[in-house]
């Protein structure tokens, strides 16, 4: 992993002692010229104005900074920044004007196949690709805007912060917004995206797939088109995230594929179509989250074997949980259920009775989507009531042997 | 009429059965909110009672106030007076008594709880389901002469509306699941009344759930302003037609 203070002190001292800077205003050099190869500077320092230089090439370790602001426009033509170097740092410059086109991947700032880059403190503006990189390692991609062009249509957007074959990068307190994937990773292992806000992409808010051992904390998900989708991955931890405001037919707060020993926990789920649903997954760890006023809490395929829900919070969802088989190998111990119906005679905080989440309803809604006219219905309310006195139609196995009498944390 | 109306008013002023209407609906609204610390989920809740016990207490109410009135109507009837007159008068007068419990019993603590869109919605429906069970009570309670008759059959339209109705949604939906039904089941859910209430305050609460599979028809049938005002419309045929119903059937009555 990468530490953040380390380096930024590294690169003070590296300052105070013997840096050399180039200085570029617009009129005097252009910034090309002050990052050729034979340049004798190993800091450029750009200061505000509009530079037009076409597609920028970094091929040598450098800090490039911008003062003020500067406007580095790529003409729309290609690329706008690549670095082909290692120890490369690029911080404080809007960088605007990729082409966009369906057979390459132009990037506001793309880095191939080097390591030690950090890219810190930029603004991405109405890019094809936001933030590209491919075959790095140890990077550290923080507090940059990634915002999309928003008045195009999804055809023509790419990802915000792209990586692919990565490993040990951070991506830590970025804004994306407004391109298709908001933060998309393959193939991109032991690394950690947090206090990123990821909103309004037309399709995913994060979309990761072969990226093991990877970290997502305290990040915010909402009004993605589809959602988050994460696929094919193993050692996935999850936590302190929201995922909120994501409506649509097939749109999911979290949605998880194929996905092992995955740690989920004290995430929020809000306000979406569906909260969580787990499709393949094996030995997931959902602890201690919230999910509330979602349409389905949890979809739980019962192709996920060995899931584990506990200390859960569900509160004003239409449907706590549902399933689309008989054999469902899930443990649900000591969640907060608001439907919860039963007794605490021992006082012990924990329900007497078990509570099932799973109604006829939602089972019945599960074969015929359209049965939903009749949700809330007397003669539904009738069905599930009968239902939970004489369970004979959801799975038995789906119950929560210790529902909480109170919600956990107030 | 408005004299026959202002005197079944005052009749029904002192009714101590509308008055009681009045303070169940108070009674299970503050209860429901001060049980519940969560007011929308308490709204959700008093949803369910508002579609259930509204309808069946409109209904019994009507008839039976019909028949305890009856003797007065006879001698109304032989003034001269108009016979549409005497019924629309009564119908207002009862429907205006139940209105008024009704926005005493749930709107004072609708409003004082939790108002908003879910609750306006509550609220407007009630009050015209209050004005459709009355309008089928009034027809119910004129075309039958025997009050335990008109009673029962009262409370038979309450169960068909309110339990069998859906139930024969739900069959018929097992029945063609794998034919496209969706299209014909909306409209068919639509035409009850009580479901019709039902979905559009549903509509207010499982957004999120609805906008999964079901989101586009529902969209095209209740969605915007256009489906709201659709919708308050079939409500107002549902009183207006019941209402002239009994009317027509008053006028040609044998006293």
């Amino acid at each position: 992993m990468l530490r953040t203070p380390t380096v930024l002190l590294l690169l003070l001292a590296a300052f105070s002692a013997n840096a050399r800077v180039c200085e570029v205003r617009p009129g005097g050099g252009s910034i090309t010229q002050a990052l050729a190869i034979t340049a004798d500077c190993d800091t450029v320092r750009v200061h505000a104005g509009t530079y037009l230089e076409g597609t920028i090439t970094i091929q040598r370790p450098v800090v490039l900074l911008g003062e003020g602001w500067p406007v580095i426009d790529g003409g729309g033509v290609g690329e706008v920044i690549i670095v082909k170097a290692a120890h490369v740092t690029i911080q404080g410059f809007v960088v605007r004007g990729t082409a966009i086109s369906d057979m390459n991947d132009h990037a506001g700032i793309k880095c191939i196949s080097v390591s030690d880059i950090r890219i810190i403190g930029n603004r991405v503006e109405a890019c094809f690709f936001g933030i590209y990189l491919s075959s790095v390692t140890r990077a550290l991609v923080a507090e940059n805007r990634v915002i999309g062009d928003r008045t195009l249509d999804e055809s023509r957007r790419a990802n915000g912060i792209h990586l692919w074959k990565c490993s040990h990068v951070d991506v830590l307190r970025n804004t994306a917004m407004h391109h298709r994937d908001g933060i998309y990773l393959e193939f991109v292992t032991d690394s950690r995206v947090s206090y990123d806000t990821s909103a309004y992409n037309a399709r995913y808010g994060l979309h990761f797939m072969f990226s093991h051992r990877d970290s997502y904390t305290h990040n915010l998900f909402h009004d993605n088109g589809a959602g988050v989708a994460v696929m094919f991955t193993h050692e996935v931890t999850m936590t302190d995230n929201r995922f909120e405001h994501n409506r649509g037919a097939s749109s999911y707060g979290l949605l998880l594929k194929e996905i092992n020993d995955a740690h989920i926990e004290r995430n929020t789920f809000a306000d979406n179509t569906v909260g969580i649903l787990l499709d393949g997954c094996n030995r997931a760890t959902v602890i201690d989250n919230l999910f509330d006023a979602n349409g389905w809490a949890v979809k739980l395929f019962a192709n996920s074997t060995a899931t584990r829900f506990e200390g859960n919070r569900f509160s004003g969802n239409t449907f706590d949980m549902t399933t689309n088989g008989d054999l469902v190998m899930t443990t649900l111990t000591g969640n907060y259920w608001d439907r919860y119906q039963g007794y605490d005679l021992d006082r012990n905080g924990k329900g007497d009775v078990p509570h099932r989440p799973l109604s006829v309803f939602a089972l019945v809604t599960e074969r015929m989507p359209y049965a939903m006219v009749l949700s809330r219905s007397l003669m539904v309310n009738l069905l599930d009531q009968s239902e939970r006195l004489i369970p004979t139609l959801t799975p038995a196995t789906l119950q929560d042997t210790a529902p909480l009498m109170h919600p956990p944390h107030g | 009429m408005w004299k026959v109306y202002k005197y079944t008013m005052l009749d029904l002023a002192r009714n101590r059965f509308a008055l009681g209407y009045a303070l169940l609906l108070l009674l299970v609204s503050i209860g429901l909110f001060m049980l519940e610390a969560d007011n929308t989920k308490a709204l959700i809740s008093l949803t369910q009672v508002v579609l259930a016990l509204v309808p069946l207490l409109a209904l019994v109410f009507t008839i039976i106030y019909f028949y305890n009135q009856y003797e007065f109507t006879v001698l109304l009837a032989v003034q001269p007076l108009r016979r549409q007159s005497i019924i629309r008068a009564q119908f207002l007068a009862v429907g205006t008594a139940l209105l008024g419990a009704f926005l005493l019993g749930v709107g004072l603590p609708v409003m004082a709880y939790a108002p908003g869109p879910i609750g306006w919605t509550l609220l407007l429906t009630g009050a015209a389901l209050t004005m459709v069970f009355c309008a089928l009570g009034m027809f119910i309670a004129v075309r039958q002469s025997d009050r335990a008759k008109a009673v029962g059959i009262g409370l038979a339209t309450w169960v068909f509306m309110v339990l069998v109705y859906d139930s024969l949604l739900l069959w018929l939906m097992f029945s063609f699941s794998d034919r496209p039904i969706e299209p014909v089941i909306v409209p068919l859910a639509a035409l009850n009344p009580i479901d019709l209430s039902r979905i559009l305050i549903m509509l207010k609460i499982d957004l999120a759930a609805l906008l999964g599979y079901t989101g586009a028809v529902y969209q095209q049938f209740f969605g915007g302003l256009g489906g709201m005002l659709l919708s308050f419309a079939a409500l107002m045929l549902w009183i207006l037609l019941p209402a002239m119903a009994a009317t027509r059937a008053f006028a040609r009555k044998d006293l």
